[in-house]
């Protein structure tokens, strides 16, 4: 069966039970989506199929021949980023990082449909996705962010936050 | 039914750093023949941002813009030993051996300046990346150059080396009770105030507000802090009305076996939140900073406790506050067999003596609101 992976299209050779998680991660070296729970609970293993947000641990490979998956890696690249990417970076929406890439995709999926930046609408969209860092406060802030279309220059992101004025202080 | 709204807040004080002490944390900084700067240290960051908090210290203490810090814990060989990242030590603890080992670097820097520049090197500071001399910036040599000029003139390579190690505390001595060394090096305090409703048909308890109010001693990176306590929050409101792997502990009925059967918050569950930061600088960390990584949780359960006895007038004694324990502690209230009271312990909160006994001497308490 054939599997096109952010834009490259790819024989699979794994049995046809295998999920989807375990294809990208262990045959094609895709890492982006985590392994949190395997049981559709956490939401950290997200990617989008055909542009819609699932949870790859529960979908059998054979279901998807010919499908278009999208991962964190068919998103910007450093240089390049998507506008949530980068909404994420301005805001400080990661701390470990763990559930990331999940939130990135059902959150480009939540724009692309239309989403707004509301906050009760945005957690119903994302409710599913479990974050045990950050409060889920700067996550919401950030989706609302890229949701409204707001632009950051992220060299002046990290410049404003990263220079407290230290000196002066105690020593 | 009715939901019945009600207010709580909670004080805490909680120390910073491995408590009886003995836990070092070493690292070494060398500088490129380009002046960009290289940190070898071992300290995990799982999240906390400890490398970038760490980076900017360098930065600051040796006086060069924080981009040109390359922070490496990636080689348990190449890096110095760090304890590890726990106890709320990372910044308070770790955080100084990089600073100390900034300070030795910015001495050798300006040794080197001032041979080049033929100046004593107690006339010369460093400013965003530029040796000048005090009272005349117009001499000056850039990092850069200095690093030139010790690779390719002087034949030197400029390193400076830094640990942090409190000694082991609390020996007892056994007549007179009397410990030879306090065993925290630094307090931090937080208060958190809840909303809550209640509803007295299905003892649920919804939590609409929290606002925590944190010492953290020096926010050396506001966003950062802000982000911790908020990380904090969650955590402390999932403690308060969710989280428990066995709700008949200790008896061993109805653990979770599986994912699902936790319940940690999710988004739906974020209250307002609202968090301000009191500097109150501590005299052992780094720039003043405290640790506030345990702490965060800590607060938030016994705050939406008081504002579950405020809305429905029942004291909840234990955590976390689910439907079944509030409808229990209404039922017992309405068949007047009185409330359930646990004796804890008495402390006189003497604030000066707290702040004398925490705080540096010569820097007041500043207030961060919105940080
Ligand atoms: S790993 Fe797929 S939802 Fe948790
Ligand atoms: S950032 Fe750690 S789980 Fe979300």
């Amino acid at each position: 069966m054939n599997l096109n992976v952010n834009g490259r299209t790819h024989e699979i050779e794994s049995p046809p039970l295998t999920t989807l998680l375990d294809v990208l991660r262990e045959e094609l070296g895709v890492h982006s989506p985590k392994v949190g729970c395997e049981q559709g609970g956490c939401g950290a293993c997200t990617v989008l199929v055909d542009g819609a947000p699932r949870r790859s641990c529960l979908l059998p490979v054979a279901a998807l021949d010919g499908a278009e998956i999208t991962t964190v890696e068919g998103l910007g690249a450093a240089e390049h980023l998507e506008p949530v990417q980068a909404a994420f970076v301005h805001h400080y929406a990661a701390q470990c990082g763990f559930c990331t890439s999940g939130l990135l995709m059902a959150a480009t999926a939540y724009i692309a449909n239309g989403g707004t930046d509301d906050r009760e609408a945005i957690a119903e969209a994302l409710g599913g996705h479990v974050c045990r860092c950050t409060g889920y406060v700067k996550i919401v802030d950030a989706v609302a962010a890229a949701a409204r279309g707001d632009e950051f220059d992220l060299s002046v992101t990290a410049a404003g936050l990263f220079t407290t004025t230290m000196s002066g202080g105690a020593a | 039914m009715t939901v019945h709204k009600g207010r709580g807040i909670a004080a805490i004080e909680y120390p910073t750093g491995m408590n009886q002490n003995g836990d070092p944390s070493q690292a070494w900084i060398k500088v490129k023949p380009d002046g960009r700067i290289d940190v070898f240290a071992g300290t995990s960051d799982i999240g906390n941002g400890s490398k970038t908090i760490q980076s900017q210290i360098v930065a600051e203490t040796i006086g060069v813009p924080y981009e040109w810090i390359t922070y490496d814990n990636s080689n348990t060989d190449s890096s110095p030993v760090c304890t590890g990242t726990f106890a709320s030590r990372a910044t308070f603890v770790a955080g100084m051996a990089v600073k100390k080992a900034a300070e030795r670097v910015r001495e050798r820097i300006l040794d080197i300046a001032g041979k080049e520049l033929e100046i004593d090197p107690a006339d010369l500071d460093i400013v965003d990346g530029e040796v000048i001399a005090k009272g005349s910036p117009q001499t000056k040599i850039s990092v850069p150059d200095v690093a030139a000029a010790a690779t390719w003139g002087h034949g030197e390579l400029i390193t400076g080396a830094g640990a942090q190690l409190k000694p082991y505390a609390a020996i007892v001595e056994p007549e007179t009770g009397k410990v030879d060394l306090p065993p925290h090096s630094a307090i931090s305090y937080a208060s958190c105030a809840a909303e809550v409703e209640v509803d007295d048909e299905t003892g649920e308890v919804r939590v609409t507000r929290l606002v925590q109010c944190f010492d953290v001693g020096r926010a050396i990176n506001p966003t950062l802090v802000e982000g911790q306590i908020e990380g904090g929050a969650i955590q402390g409101l999932g403690l308060g009305v969710l989280e428990t792997s066995y709700p008949y502990y200790p008896g061993m009925e109805h653990r979770g076996g599986q994912f699902g059967s936790y319940l940690a918050p999710g988004m739906e569950d974020l209250p307002v939140m609202d968090t301000v930061l009191i500097e109150n600088p501590s005299v052992d960390g780094p720039y003043g900073a405290k640790g506030i990584g345990e702490m965060a949780n800590n607060p938030q359960p016994p705050a939406i406790a008081t504002a579950v006895h405020d809305a429905v007038g029942v004291w909840v004694t234990e955590l976390p506050i689910t439907p079944e324990r509030v409808l229990r502690a209404l039922q017992r209230k309405a068949a007047g067999e009185g409330e359930p009271t646990r004796k804890g312990k008495l402390i006189v909160y003497d604030e000066e003596l707290s702040l004398a006994a925490v705080a540096h001497p010569d820097a007041p308490v500043r207030l961060v609101v919105d940080a």
